[in-house]
């Protein structure tokens, strides 16, 4: 019972991309009954199309297609066509993502109360509290598996934990565990326990961790409600006369452009790929873009403070096997003024193998010293961090003059580091390595941050219309059947990985739209 | 020395000639192989890694040359610009002598492509797996649950469930 709709069908609800928040709403829709278009620019690849191979699983999965990057941050040095890293294939970045599940705290939803007044930074607050996504947090965590939560076991410590957690105990930091990851330590809900592969970021071939992929699409499939277009990118979105959305122009497989009616049109393509086609979207009616009446669209962009100190200890520690960023401690998630800085970070595992390791040490690092530490690769660790980092203005994706195969502007990436973002950057290298010091270490090296994974902000959800683009149900503030439903909706970033947060809100977000429909609001 | 595996479902690695032909292999940079080899081995110099590891690497970056045209008189240029600036070609000069030469040319787009391409297929290379302790794919031997995933034992275990 596969649903096929017609391209003159105006009653279904077009997503675009089948990520954490586009392919977990399309499912919670389908199973209310509501008719659904699943579109995506990737392929649908399965588990046995996955390798167990780091680049090339990169080269399979990733969003290849040409970005330009601006501002003082290093990736615009060390990656300058690629600053932003997620998935074209279905399932988009959860195909590729380790796991991690951490709440927002309260006080980061009330980050411009709580931090003050940040110069130069334009904080908000969220328009929705803590209380408000508390039970679709629950409900996102029963959905994904998530380990320590509704019973479920912790996954096991494996070498680089031990690693981590020596050091941290040392330094009295107490709340060091595994964490909480959406990878079955045990067999839930038709997957397998994990093996300890160390190859989730390349595709999971073995499905222990949840995914859209191979756990949302298919059950909206099953419903006979959702269709999935995969190898469809859209290029634009249509409105009608009273500026409502109408349609989404996309080209499929074939190169063939095409137009499918709407009764409403979520994006959900990961922040760059939604402010661009918002930019994009321009009429007369909405000249700056799409819902962009207030100039945000684009703007606040962030993308956390990330980055992983490597360590050489004199024993082995093959941190290439297990699971890959099971460690988490919390001291430093709190907002705490004296530490000269807002906002706060978490502490977690991090492994890569030769190939990543070599590539992201230390991007142009070359010579005797370089070589030497590659060698002592089977006693390396690694320990990371994300934080949250300060929405600016001007740290913003915007169109430039050169265009894709479809005729649709390059975005440009725009990222420079607040003052802010450099003492929090400073402070957490000096706590992972010294958590690494604690433990033995003989040498920690500081790597930059990778390309941006963690992309937040650019469409943001704000309780007036002037100071953001949607309100708190991502809905856009200026066009009453236009949603967004990735993490480019975030009000601010927070300091924790954003997927759990993303499927909470899509959960909700689909019972917003559901409620609307029923009322004939939509 | 590890035992490293390549995923199955990849094509498995192709022999390089151990003798003065692996050169003739090439296309776009057959004129300046040795030299992009030397340079591979001053870029991440690996005194435990034969020769063949390197010739590897120039043969991965002459591929990527084959389909950018731009890309192969910007390199072969560079190369004459190493072998200009002191009285014996790059490629017989002592390390010091080379590594002095690239620090004045860290910015030329060339030696970003071969700095980048270097550390890019060096350490994507099965035999380098093996010598430095990487293990690679392990699905298809039933992961690193039975194999060693938590086998250190320098340090105190974490109680379980942490």
């Amino acid at each position: 019972m596969t649903a096929h709709y017609q391209l003159d069908d105006d009653g279904v609800v077009v997503i675009i991309g089948s990520g954490a928040g586009g392919g977990t709403l399309a499912n919670e829709l389908a199973q209310k009954g509501i008719d659904v278009v699943l579109l995506e620019a990737g392929p649908h690849l399965t588990a046995d199309d996955f390798v167990n191979d780091e680049w090339g699983g990169y080269e399979m999965l990733s969003w290849l297609d040409k970005r330009t990057s601006s501002g003082n941050w290093r990736v615009a040095k060390d990656h300058p066509t690629a600053p932003s890293w997620s998935c074209k294939v279905v399932g988009g970045t959860t195909v590729h993502w380790s796991a991690c599940c951490y709440r927002l705290i309260e006080d980061e939803m009330r980050a411009r109360t709580v931090y003050g007044d940040v110069p130069g930074a334009s904080l908000i607050d969220w328009p929705i509290t803590l209380a408000d996504l508390e039970p679709y947090y629950d409900k996102a965590e029963a959905k994904m598996g998530v380990t320590r939560t509704h019973g479920l076991p912790a996954l096991p410590p494996n070498n680089n934990f031990k690693v981590m957690y020596a050091g941290a105990k040392a330094l009295g930091y107490d709340s060091v565990s595994t964490g909480r990851h959406a990878i079955n330590s045990v067999p839930y809900d038709g997957r397998p326990a994990t093996i300890e592969d160390g190859f989730t970021i390349t595709g999971d071939k073995v499905g222990s961790r949840w995914s859209t992929l191979n756990v949302e699409i298919p059950r909206g499939l099953a419903t006979g409600k959702l269709e999935l277009r995969a190898e469809c990118c859209a290029v634009q979105i249509e409105h009608d006369a009273a500026g409502k959305a109408s349609a989404v122009v996309y080209v499929d497989a074939g190169g063939m452009t095409r137009r499918q009616k709407a009764r409403a049109v979520v994006l959900a393509g990961n922040c760059v790929e939604s402010s661009r086609l918002l930019l994009y979207s321009t009429s007369a009616l909405f000249p700056n873009g799409l819902a962009n009446g207030w100039g945000h669209v684009g703007r606040h962009y962030l993308r956390h403070i990330i980055q992983t100190v490597w360590s050489i200890f004199d024993k082995p520690v093959n941190m290439h096997r297990g699971e890959i960023m099971i460690g988490m401690l919390d001291e430093f998630a709190h907002h705490d003024p004296s530490r000269g800085f807002a906002g706060g970070y978490y502490v977690e595992l991090n492994s890569m193998g030769l190939p990543t390791t070599a590539a992201f040490l230390d991007p142009g690092w070359w010579g005797r010293d370089f070589a030497s530490v590659m060698e002592q690769y089977a006693n390396m660790a690694g320990i990371f961090m994300s934080g949250e980092d300060m929405p600016q203005p001007d740290n913003r994706i915007t169109l430039t003059d050169d265009v894709d195969t479809y005729g649709v502007p390059v975005a440009n990436i725009h990222y420079d580091e607040h003052d802010n973002d450099l003492k929090m950057r400073s402070h957490g290298y000096k706590t992972l390595s010294g958590i690494h010091k604690a433990a033995g270490a003989k040498r920690s090296i500081e790597a930059p941050a990778y390309p941006a994974s963690h992309n937040l902000g650019s469409n943001r959800m704000s309780a007036r219309a002037e100071d953001g683009v949607l309100d708190g149900h991502g809905r856009a503030h200026e066009v009453a059947n236009l949603f967004v439903c990735d993490g480019s909706q975030f009000a601010t970033g927070g300091a924790c990985n954003p997927t759990l947060t993303i499927v909470a809100l899509a959960i909700r977000q689909a019972d917003f739209i559901a409620k609307e429909m029923a009322g004939g609001a939509l | 020395m590890a035992i490293a595996h390549k995923d199955p479902k990849l094509p498995p690695p192709e022999p390089i000639p151990e003798g003065p032909e692996w050169i003739e292999e090439l296309g776009p940079f057959a004129s300046v192989g040795e030299t992009l080899a030397v340079l591979a081995r001053t870029l991440c110099p690996h005194d435990s890694l034969p020769e063949r590891c390197y010739r590897r690497v120039v043969r991965a970056q002459d591929r990527i040359a084959a389909e950018t045209q731009a890309l192969g008189v910007t390199v072969r240029d560079f190369c004459a610009l190493l072998d200009s600036r002191m009285p014996l070609p790059f490629a017989e000069l002592s390390e010091s002598y080379r590594v002095n030469i690239l620090k004045t040319l860290e910015n030329e787009p060339a030696f970003i492509f071969l700095q980048r391409s270097t550390v890019r297929f060096l350490y994507d290379d099965v035999e380098v797996w093996e010598a430095f302790g990487y293990e690679g794919a392990s699905v298809h031997l039933g992961g690193y649950i039975h194999r060693g995933f938590d086998d250190l034992d320098w340090l105190p275990n974490p109680p379980s469930g942490d």
